[in-house]
């Protein structure tokens, strides 16, 4: 915030010496909308700085666009900054590009750049708001993507590899966790599962993903037997058994993944051990109680 | 500014849900429907017999036992370390650890209209009526219909359709 401010302060004063030298009409509406901004009234300034942008004298200098991109950042901050799709922040981003477009110096350049990076944040604000409150993995993702937009024009060197990574992880685990309290939600099984998808395309030996792939297809499992009656037939514990045997293996070898780049893991130990119950092979299970036991992890 | 790997860290945890223990039970369940117990046994409540260690699969039994019946009758779980001679059942289940027993289990039990069941390898050629065994990961029961006729039980051909017959 005090930055912000510092940057606004910095900038009214370079506004006002950079327009001394233009049209007299047009350098009072800027140094109004100026003043106005200062005085914290943004709604006061707006007609001013958008009768600026039209005019043809100021329309191509792009302190009147950088200038604008301000105000409207003002007005934004009070009403929109939590709205998924807001009409000021789209003027705010459209303004800095026109201010960019006109070849800024690195002052006005920085500037934008910083009113980009404020605005990123926002959107990273609204996807996490998004995943965690209101579960819309669509929003949030637009939100993020919009993120990663914003700060890619400010910063175009970054590089997004791990936070992708760090997003789509977040959303593997907020849907898998739906899921596996809800093996009904399929939705919720599609979602995790792609975003994990996505996550193993950037690193595929990530080890949040793997393991939550994997407890997803364990706990599938397990509450498929959790849900078998104690009156089934034989045929159907049959194929129950046919079933969970697939997904057991499945979730294995997600599971091994995490356990062969660190055998230490408690959750990858623990996993593997009930994987192994349920695959009804005693000496690999014997073999995790043991590791189990050295490493202090409750079974059962 | 980045913070999503709070979100990612807070959930998923394996369940420690003993699949096997299930699926034993709704066995043992099954087993009922194809064996018909002596007229003594067909009174009172209908007891199964636990030797040896497997704490899930008690837990499990009791579940069952609370909320299924053999016939009219109300299904009872007993469960010792080793085998205590005294306790009178329909089914003894012999588990890994006791699995040295099964032979004088069985030899204690002829005619008494009692269904052994045991999981260890060769368990029917010692005397065991049943006998659980692992194949291709799945587990799978042996069936020996002289030893259940030996131990007192009218048997049930169909039965030996689903299992893997020793005899």
């Amino acid at each position: 915030m005090n930055r912000l401010r510092f940057i606004l302060k910095n900038l009214c004063l370079t506004l006002l010496l950079g327009v001394a030298a233009g049209g007299f009409a047009q350098i009072d509406k800027l140094n109004r909308a100026q003043q106005l901004l200062q005085a914290r009234t943004p709604e006061l300034a707006q007609p001013a700085i958008d009768s600026v942008i039209k005019n043809s004298e100021t329309k191509s200098d792009p302190v009147s666009w950088t200038t604008r991109a301000y105000i409207y950042f003002e007005i934004y901050k009070k009403a929109e900054k939590q709205k998924l799709n807001s009409a000021l922040r789209d003027t705010i981003i459209s303004s800095i590009k026109t201010s960019n477009a006109l070849k800024p110096d690195n002052d006005y350049k920085n500037n934008n750049n910083k009113l980009l990076v404020s605005l990123s944040t926002h959107y990273y604000n609204i996807a996490k708001t998004l995943l965690q409150d209101s579960l819309n993995d669509v929003r949030s993702q637009q939100a993020y993507n919009s993120c990663k937009e914003l700060y890619l024009l400010a910063k175009p060197d970054t590089n997004f590899v791990a936070r992708d990574i760090e997003y789509y992880v977040a959303v593997g685990s907020v849907f898998s966790n739906i899921f596996n309290n809800d093996n009904k939600n399929t939705k919720a099984h599609d979602i995790a599962k792609i975003a994990h998808l996505k996550v193993f395309d950037l690193q595929p030996d990530n080890a949040p993903a793997n393991m939550n792939m994997g407890l997803m297809y364990l706990n599938q499992g397990i509450n498929l037997v959790k849900s078998l009656d104690y009156g089934a037939d034989l045929s159907q514990i049959d194929a129950i058994q046919e079933n969970i045997v697939k997904l057991a293996k499945q979730s294995e070898q997600f599971i091994l993944k995490v356990y062969r780049k660190d055998n230490k893991n408690p959750k990858a130990v623990q996993a593997l051990y009930y994987i192994y119950r349920m695959l009804n092979d005693a000496a690999k299970q014997e073999e995790f109680q043991k590791k189990s036991k050295e490493l202090n992890i409750k079974l059962d | 500014m980045f913070l999503f790997c709070l979100i990612s860290l807070r959930f998923q945890q394996p369940s420690n849900f003993d699949t096997n223990a299930k699926i034993k039970a709704v066995f043992l369940y099954n087993f009922t429907r194809y064996f018909e117990w002596p007229d003594k046994k067909k009174t009172g409540n209908f007891i199964v017999y636990i030797v040896g260690k497997n704490d899930n699969l008690v837990t499990e039994l009791k579940n069952l036992a609370s909320k299924k019946k053999v016939g009219t009758q109300d299904i009872e779980v007993k469960h010792t370390a080793t085998f205590d001679p005294t306790v009178s059942s329909q089914i003894i289940y012999l588990l890994p650890d006791v699995s040295s027993a099964v032979k004088d289990v069985a030899s204690k039990n002829k005619s008494k209209g009692t269904l052994l069941v045991a999981e260890n390898a060769g368990a029917c050629k010692s005397g065991s009526s049943i006998n659980f065994l692992v194949i291709e990961n799945k587990l799978k029961f042996e069936y020996s219909k002289s030893n259940a006729v030996k131990a007192g039980l009218k048997t049930n051909d169909d039965f030996k359709a689903l299992a893997i017959n020793v005899d």
